[in-house]
């Protein structure tokens, strides 16, 4: 019934007749090392423990993001309103906390209101069936264009005594930075969450097929909304990663292609948009091709356009080469599939 | 009896005349001279703003500041924001033309988006103020930055700190927002000339940080791991470059990098210079910018006769130099205080 580890390894031993096959998530393994190989001997630096840190700082918002749109992709959903709700949440708090509310408190009340949208859109798409697609793209809109109206400005910065804000920002442990340290504890939480839990099982099986899965009389309605309310606090952590590094949230982030980079990560390492496979390795895999790749071309001082250029052939030819060696067919497309 | 009725008549005539007259001399003694021309020309003509957006800073500045010019003297302005997106901005632009008010005023995202629909504007006889970011179309007026000169500013601010025999290296990096951008290109020519001056400075990285904080602090920080010994950072908008600030600030390089980017002037900048984020900016004081715009929006509209386009005018703003020993009063406006 569940095929969570279908893609997501193949010495689990439950599919032996998929074990000779590579899987999509081993060809973005493949081409990472390859990369990380290229970059180390090209590049001066590269392999220094400073850049390899500060490659894995620069992912920790994206691959924080891709978590949460892999658990939410796994239960055949879709969360477009990530990055409305990270920039809309974080500024929120922000503002209230500029009529001298404390900011601690303030960053809770934010995290109310994000899980208030977020159980919002798990309704609609849970009990109103309107599909996740169009749900979460018509919610992160008026998310964030609820935001436009309420905060005067785009750039919101934050009180700069905070100090646990701070450590988000500059702090350390055994020279790890603490946004990485959230990135990794967020993936861990989720990866235990979705592998050891039986609520976890339960989103697999509710993306593998839902139909089926509430046949058998699982509360998929009740699983589906507390997907996105979930989604929605990680992408409210991911918020304030960014405001403790960067001292503030810009809300604009909104229209930038910062989703489309996370639904990327997600598909590109083998969490199919049909739900019901891999889990959070696949998303540190993607997650961490995109680190290498970006770091190795900031280096190279590529420009922008070339960067994106590289950047969508290097996916594409991910995909495509996933798509030579393991071809759909009736048996392994489901329906649903985009 | 008819001479009296005559006299009458006559008497009554001159004590009128007189009235009239001592009326019309007390009127021109107490009104300034062109006040009510002034008035009448500007009072009920109509002005669209087409801005890239709302949310920036300046632009919150410029429109405070037309408002409260539009309440005085009774003209209307109205904003139609595009909120960044250039084909809503096209579509603002094309209703605005059909609309035929007095006046445009358009800031563009870009050199080319609006060149076709500002020549279309000045043919149908619309006249045209463009503010800050310049088409590839001149039209009537044009307030805003010279943006060469700004990047050259900024990169003589970079030689000063990276030249000199205390220079911790020759290497400087330039934040570029988009490369298209019609600020980016002119700020480019103008480091360019700079260059050339102090061939010794090695341009290492040449990166769109895309107005963003988080994209700037990525590249500074990625940078700063190739080029421990990087000596200055030159950006575009301070609201970006607090990014590399933060880079440089969890790198402990405050002291050896040299940060200057350009800014509105608000205050939130001078908040970034004084938490040791940003060293300068320079400040092209987006209320006085607008001040100089509400001038432009006035003789425009004073001169109904002179046809669109007949004339084309350029002013640009003042810039100034704002580091920790200034960072404070004018140089540092908040959006309230212009209300």
């Amino acid at each position: 019934m569940v095929s969570g580890s279908k893609s997501a390894g193949t010495t689990n031993g439950g599919t032996p007749k998929r074990h000779f096959k590579l899987s999509q998530e081993a060809v973005v393994v493949g081409i990472s090392v390859l990369l990380f190989l290229i970059f180390s001997v090209a590049l001066n630096n590269f392999l220094s423990e400073g850049n390899i840190i500060a490659l894995l700082k620069n992912v920790s918002i994206l691959g924080t993001l891709a978590v949460g749109m892999g658990f939410v992709v796994v239960g055949r959903g879709i969360d477009l309103t990530m990055v409305a709700v990270m920039v809309v949440g974080v500024a929120f708090s922000i503002w209230i906390s500029s009529w001298g509310i404390d900011f601690t408190l303030a960053v809770l009340i934010g995290a109310v209101l994000v899980a208030m949208i977020g159980l919002f859109t798990g309704i609609m798409i849970a009990f109103a069936d309107i599909p996740p697609i169009f749900a979460t793209l018509a919610i992160a809109s008026s998310v964030y264009g609820s935001g436009r109206i309420v905060f005067a400005s785009d750039v919101l910065y934050a009180p700069n005594n905070v100090a646990w804000l701070k450590w988000i920002g500059s702090g350390a442990v055994f020279g790890i930075p603490a946004s990485v340290i959230i990135f990794g504890a967020v993936t861990a939480i989720m990866g235990l969450f979705l592998r050891k839990t039986r609520f976890g099982r339960l989103v697999y099986a509710t993306g593998d097929n839902p139909s089926a899965a509430r046949n058998m009389g699982l509360p998929t309605r009740p699983i589906i909304v507390t997907q996105y309310v979930i989604s929605a606090l990680i992408a409210f952590t991911a918020g304030l990663i960014m405001t403790g590094l960067v001292t503030g949230i810009n809300t604009r982030l909104y229209n930038s292609s910062l989703i489309y980079d996370v639904l990327l990560v997600v598909v590109l390492s083998g969490i199919g948009l049909s739900g019901g496979q891999g889990g959070v390795r696949n998303v540190v895999v993607g997650t961490i091709l995109v680190g290498i790749l970006t770091n190795g071309m900031t280096i190279l001082n590529f420009s922008y356009t070339s960067q994106n250029l590289i950047k969508s052939i290097i996916l594409l030819s991910a995909l495509a080469i996933d798509a030579i060696i393991n071809p759909r067919d009736e048996q392994t497309s489901q329906s649903g599939d985009i | 009896m008819t001479v009296l009725k005559k006299m009458l008549l006559a008497v009554g005539l001159c004590a009128a005349a007189f009235f009239t007259a001592s009326t019309i001399a007390s009127a021109q003694e107490t009104d300034q001279v062109g006040r009510q021309a002034y008035i009448d020309s500007i009072k009920g003509k109509r002005v669209i703003f087409v801005p890239i957006s709302q949310g920036f800073d300046l632009n919150q500045a410029w429109v405070a500041v037309w408002q409260r010019h539009a309440a005085r003297y009774g003209f209307k302005l109205e904003v139609r924001d595009p909120n960044g997106d250039t084909n809503a901005g096209i579509r603002a632009m094309q209703g605005a033309i059909a609309e035929k008010p007095d006046l445009i005023i358009v800031q563009n995202p870009d050199v080319q988006t609006y060149a076709r629909l500002l020549k279309q504007a000045q043919q149908a006889g619309i006249k045209v103020l463009q503010v800050n970011m310049q088409s590839a179309t001149q039209t009537d007026s044009y307030v805003g930055n010279d943006w060469i000169e700004m990047g050259k500013l900024e990169m003589t601010e970079l030689a000063k700190s990276c030249t000199g025999p205390k220079a911790p290296s020759h290497k400087v990096v330039w934040l570029a927002g988009v490369q298209t951008g019609a600020a980016n290109i002119f700020m480019r020519t103008g480091i360019d000339e700079i260059l050339k001056q102090y061939p010794e400075l090695q341009l290492v990285s040449d990166q769109p940080a895309d107005y963003s904080s988080e994209k700037a602090r990525q590249i500074t920080e990625t940078v700063l791991q190739q080029h421990p010994d990087l000596c200055g950072i030159m950006g575009i908008w301070d609201n970006a470059e607090v990014g590399a600030g933060a880079a440089v600030a969890a790198a402990g390089k405050q002291d050896q990098v040299t940060i200057v980017t350009n800014g509105a002037g608000s205050d939130t900048g001078c908040q970034s210079i004084k938490n040791g984020l940003l060293d300068v900016i320079y400040n092209f004081n987006a209320p006085i910018q607008g001040e100089i715009a509400a001038q432009q929006i006035s003789e425009l509209l004073q001169h109904p006769d002179r046809q669109a386009g007949s004339e084309k005018t350029i002013f640009f703003g003042p810039i100034t130099r704002v580091d920790k020993t200034n960072a404070s009063g004018r140089n540092c406006w908040k959006l309230d205080e212009l209300k």
